[in-house]
């Protein structure tokens, strides 16, 4: 009998997302930017920024102070989908922390999550720490499950790297 | 032409059209103007529907119509036969109604001109659902404790059961030594080749509707999806073609079969659902699915006294046809392959947010062997002697037959020792034993594992069984001389358009290819039971044997009466009715060559038959006559064909050695078989080559369970396993080569001797398997490990590493 990769390998990954308390994906990290913790607040809670940097986010409307209605177009693996749900910012201290709240709903299922951003100085450099949890449910769970990991990851690079960008100086603007 | 098929490889008559790919099964048959139908199904395993809004559906071309649980309201519940004391039956809807309970569940039903056109229809159905508290762990909800999810029960708890037989407390308080361990059977999904699908077709003008359904019980389905959806069950027809496999997963009635014929009846339409192999994993019955504690006394020699176990069977959120019933399968095989006086089960069947369980090959019983080797084998270990000898010194001798256990059966017939011994023999069982040791020494990690079961087959007498477990056969000869056989079970793989056949041409002293076996079709064949619990040759087999016999004993009036002989002096030998010698002298003398070679008749007419002055007549001829009818004894009806509906007395119980030796790899916990040795004893064979098949499959479905498979749902009672990308099944590199052979032990249950092997293989190689594996590992402190047994469990345990275990 040859040695059973790819069968070991899914089974692994069923029981890694399985262990961690009913959560499918935890999803934490940390990004800097080259900009300071004000400006890089600023562009986390603002909605225009928010909507460019979310990866296949269509539409971001503030609701309320600090909810969004928003539709994302997302894919995981070969189950795409479009989702429409509420963003939620709780527990501002500005600059240095909030937490968010999305909960979205579509055809190919349903996610729910939250995360802690901790926002820290170090001289010209704003560093984001993030910490949060994914639930997913339907198609995406059922066959999606081994990519959401790496998906999320890279979604959160994108979103970083988009809000990089944005909350860099523009030429003749003050430095951070 | 042989002059015995029964007992010979006669190959399989179905395989030419299989390998060809002439077959048809349900999505071959295409009807002009057929609709396709999709189901929108619940992403939520526990949710209330707060709304549904189908009208963007309805917008999408080729959709023609779209049904939701309020529009299907009239249908009946989802049949469960289980019929347990205090047991809970929720009201099982075809389509959700104001909760969903499990992911899978379906919503609504698309009914559109094609099916691409019905699947993109489903997405764009927009149910808002408010989700609720989920259920997924099983010894919470058999504690009566969390979220409920029928509220009108109060709790989580279908019904408790406690059975057996002896006094299993004085045992415990008597006993010299126990051992207890907590086993896992996890849930399995049974993986038919071909999903589930369903045709139906409604004539308005006939009112009658044809059901074409993969299934394994056409029969007990048109009675209940006549009931469910309020048609005379005169004007259902259903008609299994060919089934591309269904292990108990298609002895079953679900929402889907109704559903489509109701729809057919009010679009006035042919409607086809095939259901996709993501459906078949959430919302086909999945196997399995119990946690429990087993309880051993026993004595310092290694006798048994006592055994208990106290098991919680996650049911899911409905039953289906049987769902409760299967973990009382287990209750009733405890006892195993041994002496026991006294045995106890505790059941505790609980509702979880998750497709139910059922039959799934085996069916509870390979839950029971499971449990009882395990259990040996920790006696054995308990004793530090081998698990082997710990089993021998507790078979009931073969003498001591039927043997009666504390479970309340009573084995028909068994040589459990000569299993065990020719197993050993074959595996050369000493020798291996010593090549471990050295094997050991050398740092190699090698186990073997014996596994003694005994199973129950098949099912049954109708007191034991919800529906009647009987079943039934016509034979018939055509005016041709071609014999027709009606089987009212309905084979799916297992091979009996030529077993039967076998039994049917040695009887008649035809060609196996003058007889033709039709199965599965409601209109063609007489009510049967149907295929399952290992049943269709021990008693749809000996249904066919005694409707011949009855045939034979018309046809041996008839053929007195033209051989113009006493029926005494008649007797039937070589294919050929004929007076015997000793009146010979008194009989008509002349050629007894047929007049005519049979199927070579002159075109276009029957030939007239000329029977004077002949002293020996085939079946054929006898058939001619009895069909023209001029030449019949006075008060004889025409025709020549016989029913008889068989009603077994007991169950048979087959049983078996299996021995599993296994090597594992240090550096990666790989797995590797070295050998595998199973001897199966399943009374007299008809076909060893189609015995070999059953137990091939068996055994290859219980690698899978002990190595592979595992339907996983997350707390949240999402499905992760959702494809056969996570559900991991055996294919051919993971299968060693098997060596088969057998014992012959005849049941006296039936006239032929035959047990049943359909469901040998998967329960009694897991234990053989699981054994082996935990063997091998013993020097590591390893006693028992819960299937599957993956690589990474061994690993980790190889190398001392407990995170994630």
């Amino acid at each position: 009998m040859q040695p059973t990769v790819e069968v070991s390998f899914a089974a692994l990954q069923a029981r890694s997302l399985r262990s961690q308390d009913g959560k499918l994906v935890k999803l934490d990290g940390t990004h800097e930017f080259e900009a300071t913790r004000e400006r890089v607040y600023q562009s986390l809670v603002n909605a225009e920024v928010l909507q460019r940097c979310i990866p296949g986010c269509e539409r971001l409307e503030r609701t309320g102070e600090n909810t969004f209605s928003a539709t994302i177009r997302t894919s995981v693996g070969s189950i795409k989908g479009v989702f429409d749900g509420n963003v939620r910012l709780e527990d501002l201290r500005e600059p240095e922390h909030f937490r968010i709240v999305v909960e979205g709903k579509g055809a190919p299922g349903f996610l729910k999550g939250s995360g802690d951003l901790d926002l820290e100085q170090d001289g010209a450099i704003t560093r984001v720490k993030y910490a949060g949890d994914v639930q997913v449910g339907g198609t995406i769970a059922s066959v999606g499950q081994r990519m959401i990991q790496g998906t999320a990851k890279m979604m959160a690079t994108q979103f970083f790297t988009c809000l990089g960008a944005a909350a860099k100086p523009e030429a003749g603007e003050p430095p951070p | 032409m042989p002059t015995s098929y029964v007992g010979q490889r006669v190959r399989r008559t179905e395989d030419p059209r299989l390998i060809k790919g002439l077959a048809h099964y349900v999505d071959d048959i295409a009807l002009p103007g057929t609709l396709h139908v999709a189901f929108v199904r619940s992403y939520y395993a526990h949710a209330k529907i707060n709304s549904i809004d189908t009208s963007a559906a309805l917008d999408v071309p080729g959709v023609v119509a779209v049904y939701t649980g309020k529009d299907v309201a009239k249908i009946g519940p989802v049949p469960c036969a289980g019929a347990l004391p205090g047991l809970k039956v929720p009201d099982h809807r075809v389509l959700a109604t104001d909760k969903v309970y499990f992911v899978g569940h379906p919503v609504a039903a698309v009914v559109a001109t094609d099916r691409y056109a019905a699947r993109d229809a489903v997405d764009l159905i927009v149910v808002d659902y408010e989700d609720l508290p989920v259920v997924t762990d099983v010894e919470q909800a058999a504690a009566g404790t969390g979220p409920v999810i029928h509220e009108s029960f109060g709790d989580n708890i279908a019904y408790k059961m406690t059975a057996g037989e002896g006094d299993i407390d004085a045992a415990f308080a008597a006993a010299e030594r126990t051992v207890k361990q907590r086993i896992w059977h996890k849930r399995l999904a049974p993986i038919a080749m071909e999903p589930r699908g369903v045709l139906a077709r409604y004539f308005p003008g006939e009112e009658e509707l044809t059901l074409w359904s993969s299934t394994q019980i056409p029969h007990l389905m048109r009675t209940q999806v006549a009931l469910m959806i309020g048609i005379p069950e005169n004007k259902l027809r259903v008609i299994t073609p060919e089934v591309g496999g269904g292990f108990g997963s298609k002895l079953n009635v679900y929402a889907e079969e109704a559903l489509l014929g109701w729809i057919s009846m009010q679009l006035h339409k042919p409607v086809k659902w095939i259901e996709t192999r993501r459906e078949n994993i959430q919302a086909t019955i999945h196997g399995r699915g119990q946690v429990g504690d087993i309880e051993v006394a026993f004595k310092n020699d290694g006798t048994l006294t006592g055994l208990r176990y106290n098991v919680i069977a996650d049911l899911g959120a409905y039953h289906q046809l049987l769902t409760p019933a299967i973990p009382t399968l287990t209750g009733l095989m405890l006892s195993g392959a041994y002496r026991i006086p006294a045995i106890q089960i505790n059941i505790t069947g609980v509702f979880t947010n998750k497709m139910a369980t059922d039959a799934y090959r085996g069916a509870g019983r390979p839950e029971a062997t499971y449990v009882v080797e395990r259990a040996l084998d920790l006696v054995a270990a308990d004793l530090n002697a081998d698990p082997a000898e710990v089993r021998r010194k507790n078979f009931p001798g073969k003498d001591e037959f039927p043997f009666h256990t504390a479970t309340g059966l009573d084995y028909d017939s068994g040589d459990y020792e000569a299993a065990l011994d020719k197993a050993q023999q074959i595996a050369g069982y000493t020798q291996l034993r010593e090549e471990q040791k050295k094997a050991r020494a050398e740092g190699k990690i090698m186990g073997i594992g014996v596994s003694t079961y005994v199973e129950i087959c098949a099912l049954g007498p109708s007191t034991a069984m919800p529906a009647g477990g009987w079943e039934s056969a016509t034979v018939r000869i055509e005016p041709t001389g071609k014999v027709t056989v009606l089987t009212g079970t309905s084979p799916h793989g297992q091979g009996q358009e030529t077993s039967f056949a076998q039994i049917v041409a040695d009887e008649l002293g035809v060609s196996i290819n003058d007889v033709t076996v039709i199965h599965g079709d409601t209109s063609v064949v007489q009510y049967g039971i149907g295929t399952f619990g290992s049943r269709a040759t021990a008693v749809g087999g000996t249904a066919v044997y005694v409707a011949v016999q009855k045939l034979k004993e018309k046809a041996e009036k008839i053929a007195a009466h033209i051989l113009k002989a006493d029926a005494s002096k008649v007797s039937f030998e070589g294919g050929k009715y004929s007076v015997t010698k000793a009146a010979g002298a008194t009989a008509a003398t002349g050629s007894s060559e047929p007049v005519y070679p049979v199927g070579q008749g002159p075109a276009g007419a029957l030939p007239e038959p000329q029977t004077e002055g002949r002293t020996g007549l085939t079946i054929a001829e006898i058939a001619l006559a009895a069909h023209l009818a001029k030449e019949l004894p006075p008060d004889t009806e025409p025709g020549l064909s016989a029913t008889y509906f068989f009603e077994p007395k007991n169950f048979t119980f087959p049983f078996g050695t299996h021995i599993a030796v296994v090597e594992i790899d240090r550096e990666t916990g790989d797995i590797k078989f070295l050998r595998y040795v199973a001897v199966d004893d399943c009374g007299r064979v008809i076909n060893p080559m189609l015995v070999d098949g059953q137990v091939h499959g068996g055994i290859v479905q219980s690698i899978g369970q002990a190595m592979y498979e595992e339907v996983v749902y997350d707390e949240q009672g999402q499905l992760i396993t959702g494809t056969l990308m996570d559900y991991a099944v055996p294919r051919a590199k993971h299968v060693p080569n098997f060596e088969l052979d057998r014992t012959e032990t005849p049941s006296p249950v039936n006239p032929l001797g035959v047990k049943g092997v359909g469901e040998a293989g998967t329960i009694g190689a897991t234990p053989a398997i699981v054994g082996a594996i935990v063997d091998a590992l013993a020097p590591f402190g390893v006693k028992h490990l819960d299937m599957p047994i993956k690589p990474e469990d061994v690993w980790r345990i190889i190398n001392n590493d407990s995170s994630r275990i």
